[in-house]
């Protein structure tokens, strides 16, 4: 036995084997990927160095070495290949001054794909959810579609209303998000409707602004919800301004606006982070009705303890089509929920296939998952 | 055309986007990254528009002599000293964050951290008096509520679940005494029995619950977190997701204007 | 009868901020504090730094800023001691511009303390804007993004980076996050480059994390002061977050005695009228 440990110590490594290399799938082109089995000594050995030849005029280059891999590497990606060359590696094993060569892999050609086969079902449930959306949109030209009453959007007039017998401004709150992302876009449409009841109660309306596109795109909104309620000449420019670019600075200047100008009515629509607790706190305590949404999930408790409406979520990209009741923005949300449904039908059915894989311990019950694991 | 201009560049950028997700070949791979580093370009530039704006907003409240005008003079003055200050040691030390730079060592360091420090901690005060206005047992949902957030709050702190006896005990104290009273004024039998029942049992229940509790108090709150909590937020996640779809859908198609003027 | 209750369900606000400042303030000055189990992710995270061979590189991403620091700050710097002391070596970068002097910060203290070298234990690489492009590319080859350090000197020059190249050459990346970022490490250098991460976060932040802790993409979360404390147990440096916690339970009581309050004076105001 000792002999035989002497023995697997001292001779040469024996080398890797069954060295496969193929274009890595899905990309733009430029990467091949090697795959190989490992030493029978892989214990042994200090690591793997991958080669690489090309080849140039029918010739093969010399041997370039690509990286230095740790023992128990099976896996390269090489994406520094150029597409339409030919391409074949090697892998050596090391053990101190002594190495061994595998044999050369198939040869490679890395090119760039046109489809990303990993993403079919993302393109299916794309052409599904296209589909329910322009059958509902055909239906609401024929017909006024229902959606239900969302008590948070009901309570919009409520709180300009109150607000105005308060002879108190209004307060709205875009939060921390860009102009690129969509809570913001949804927040300024509900702006555009909480502006043209402004107008048309003769109530001011104070918009401070986290982010500069934000303000420049609030600005036009609140113009034109003033200029839609016939009253042009109640916009003050200076009520919509850029407040700060750095989060706590923020809050706290809304903060102070809050505790100076004492809003009837505070409206929280957007994307928060951690101030919103700060700020719908304080809008608390000086006993303004506040109307919040966001799409931020960790910040919705905090709304919900400390606001008196919570548009939760979707709710909130609601909100545009509910107070419009235009029939296309209706087909949408009609649309949308519908393919709620077919996603609960198709997680209830996975889970179902998966406690039976789980169970029979055969692999033909995972083709549901399989079928929608996308990178 | 001053409205058709632009829905049709986002009709054709989306529309490209989407297209572009499909497919990993060039030219189509990088787009993404080259759109949002045309974003992020753009977007450094209005970082003047809104300097502009809030300058101006406190310049009119300093002209106007209104009340908060020393606080407007206070904003423009720290602007500009810490403008010029970030500037100079920017040019004497390379870069405003050197580790010797002066402005990293009493700016960053004594002023802007304590702020930021500070108006992050207000969440704790916060945090404490919206929990004791909101948990309220007003109905089913708001009962669920309140017990799920007392066992995840001491669930979640070392200790926690050695107290957690006596805060049992002093609830199924409550419930006994106000299913006494509710039982009193009934004239009917069967909800007389009902309401003494449930007085009963929660005297009976206080110390198996509280020893229940006291063992495994940390998993009960994890398996909240991990199983009902985590569930839920799946849930609006998807929900959530198709929100985005459908209100993106409805920019893409010019359906939703409110961005443009 | 009737004006005790409602006082005891219309608690002063002011009333509760000073019996909760009082609360936080006495076991800090005090210093005492509990002995506690560490929670499984943490210990997870601990165990994959202790099983790191000596050498390995660690890169650490600072994303958060100063709102943060207090939750995050104590937990950089013992795992800095940690990964030092284990011989690692540590390359910092971040996505936070206004975050990163803090990191740089506590890596300089540290690296100082236990005699480290600037260079060859440990490199400062900065700040670049893009978040997705700059993980993505770092993945390709980290000089696409970071082609000097934050002196301005050229990566090849540094002993240490000279044979990092990309997330083949790092054995471990920890997230420092208040934010979003910890989704994007995930979503772009875990998922198409199999790097292996570590997520500390606020604890506002962890729930957010934890489906990837279930679904083992990360090899360990820690999460807010209780994952600061329990990892200050773990390498034996007890300090800030560990007499933070006995501060955090005796606030978690006192609020829950003033939600029972709060419930005993509004069930009483209900059955009265």
């Amino acid at each position: 036995m000792k002999t035989i440990l002497i023995f697997y110590f001292l001779i040469p490594p024996l080398p890797p084997s069954n060295v496969k290399a193929n274009d890595y799938p899905n990309d733009a082109g430029g990467k091949i990927e090697i795959k190989w089995e490992l030493s029978p000594m892989d214990s042994t050995i200090d690591c793997y160095i991958i080669f690489r030849q090309e080849k140039i005029k029918d010739k093969w280059s010399l041997p370039e070495t690509l990286s230095i891999l740790k023992r128990g590497t099976n896996y390269f990606l090489d994406s520094n290949c150029k597409d339409k060359i030919e391409y074949r590696y090697f892998i050596r094993a090391v053990k101190g001054e002594e190495f061994s060569d595998s044999e050369f892999s198939n040869v490679a050609i890395s090119s760039g794909q046109w489809f990303h086969k990993k993403r079919t079902s993302v393109l299916i449930l794309l052409i599904v959810i296209t589909l329910f959306l322009f059958y509902f949109l055909k239906r609401a030209k024929k017909e006024e579609l229902f959606i239900r009453k969302i008590p948070g959007l009901d309570a919009i007039d409520e709180a300009v209303g109150r607000s105005t017998e308060m002879g108190r401004p209004l307060l709205f709150i875009l939060g921390l998000g860009t102009i690129a992302e969509i809570p913001t876009i949804a927040g300024l449409s509900i702006l555009k409707r909480v502006a043209k009841k402004a107008g048309e109660y003769e109530t001011d309306i104070i918009v401070p602004c986290f982010d500069p596109l934000v303000y420049v795109a609030a600005s036009e909104t609140v113009k034109e919800g003033f200029i839609e309620a016939g009253r042009p000449d109640l916009f003050k420019e200076g009520n919509v301004f850029f407040l700060s670019y750095d989060q706590f600075g923020y809050a706290a200047g809304v903060d102070g606006i809050m505790l100076r100008e004492r809003p009837g009515a505070i409206f929280l629509q957007g994307y928060f982070y951690a101030e919103s607790l700060i700020l719908a706190e304080t809008g608390n305590s000086i006993g303004a009705i506040q109307i919040s949404g966001t799409t931020a999930v960790t910040q919705l408790p905090f709304f919900i303890a400390a606001t008196d409406y919570t548009l939760i979520g979707e709710e909130m990209y609601a909100a545009s089509a509910y107070l419009t009741r235009e029939p296309l923005s209706l087909a949408t949300i009609k649309g949308e929920d519908y393919v709620k449904i077919l996603l609960i039908i198709i997680i209830t059915l996975g889970l179902i296939l998966e406690t039976i894989a789980s169970f029979t311990g055969k692999d033909i019950f995972h083709f549901l998952k399989n079928f929608f694991e996308v990178i | 055309m001053k409205k058709e201009v632009p829905l049709a560049i986002t009709f054709i950028s989306g529309f490209v986007l989407i297209v572009a997700l499909f497919i990993p070949h060039e030219p189509f791979g990088s787009l993404q990254e080259r759109f949002n580093d045309w974003y992020i370009i753009v977007s450094g530039f209005t970082l003047i528009l809104g300097i502009d704006s809030l300058l101006l907003y406190h310049w009119r409240k300093i002209k106007r002599k209104e009340k908060e005008a020393p606080y407007s003079i206070a904003l423009i003055l720290s602007f500009i000293i810490t403008l010029i200050w970030g500037i100079h040691s920017g040019i004497k030390y390379g870069s405003p964050f050197s580790p010797n730079s002066t402005f990293l060592r009493y700016f960053y360091t004594y002023i802007f951290v304590p702020l930021q420090a500070t108006m992050f901690s207000l969440l704790a005060f916060f945090i404490a008096s919206a929990a004791y206005r909101a948990f309220r047992a007003r109905g089913l949902n708001a009962t669920l509520l309140l017990i799920s957030a007392g066992i995840v709050m001491l669930g979640r702190v070392p200790k926690g679940e050695d107290f957690a006896p006596y805060f049992i005990g002093i609830t199924f104290i409550l419930i006994a005494i106000v299913s006494f009273l509710e039982a009193i004024p009934r004239v009917n039998l069967y909800e007389k029995l009902i309401f003494y029942g449930i007085s009963i049992i929660s005297i009976i229940l206080i110390f198996p619950i509280g020893y229940l509790l006291k063992i495994h108090l940390p998993s009960i709150a994890d398996w909240i977190m991990n199983v009902p909590q985590l569930g839920a937020k799946r849930g609006l996640f998807i929900g959530i997701s198709l929100g985005a779809i459908a209100m993106a859908l409805r920019i893409i198609l010019g359906i939703e204007r409110t961005y443009l003027k | 009868m009737k004006e005790f209750f409602e006082k005891i369900s219309r608690i002063d606000r002011r009333i509760i901020y000073v019996i909760v400042f009082i609360s936080i303030l006495i076991p800090l000055l005090i210093k005492k504090g509990f002995e506690f189990e560490p929670l499984p992710e943490v210990k997870n995270a601990y165990e994959f730094i202790e099983n790191l061979p000596e050498g390995a590189n660690c890169l650490i991403s600072i994303d958060y800023d100063a709102a943060s620091m207090p939750e995050l700050q104590p937990l950089l710097e013992v795992m800095l001691i940690h990964l030092f002391r284990k011989n690692l070596k540590v390359i910092m970068m971040g996505h936070w511009p206004l975050g990163l002097p803090l990191g740089q910060i506590a890596l300089e203290k540290i690296a100082r303390e236990l005699g480290k070298k600037y260079g060859e234990d440990y490199v400062f690489l900065g700040y670049r804007p893009g978040i997705a492009a700059v993980m993505l590319n770092m993945g390709k080859e980290i000089r696409m993004v970071f082609d000097v350090d934050y002196k301005g000197i050229p990566l090849d020059s540094l002993p240490l980076m000279r044979n990092v190249h990309n997330y083949n050459d790092i054995a471990l990346l920890i997230g420092f996050e208040a934010g979003a970022v910890g989704d994007a490490w995930v979503q772009f250098a875990q998922a198409r480059y199999g790097q292996k991460i570590i997520l500390t976060s606020t604890a506002v932040v962890a729930p957010d994390l934890y489906p990837y802790f279930q679904a083992k993409q990360i090899v360990g979360l820690i999460g807010g002061l209780r994952g600061a404390a329990d990892y200050e147990n773990l390498v034996k440096k007890r300090g800030f977050a560990f007499s933070g916690m006995t501060a955090q339970t005796i606030v978690h009581i006192i609020i829950i005695i003033f939600i029972i309050l709060g419930n005993i004076g509004y069930i009483a105001l209900r059955r009265l009228r």
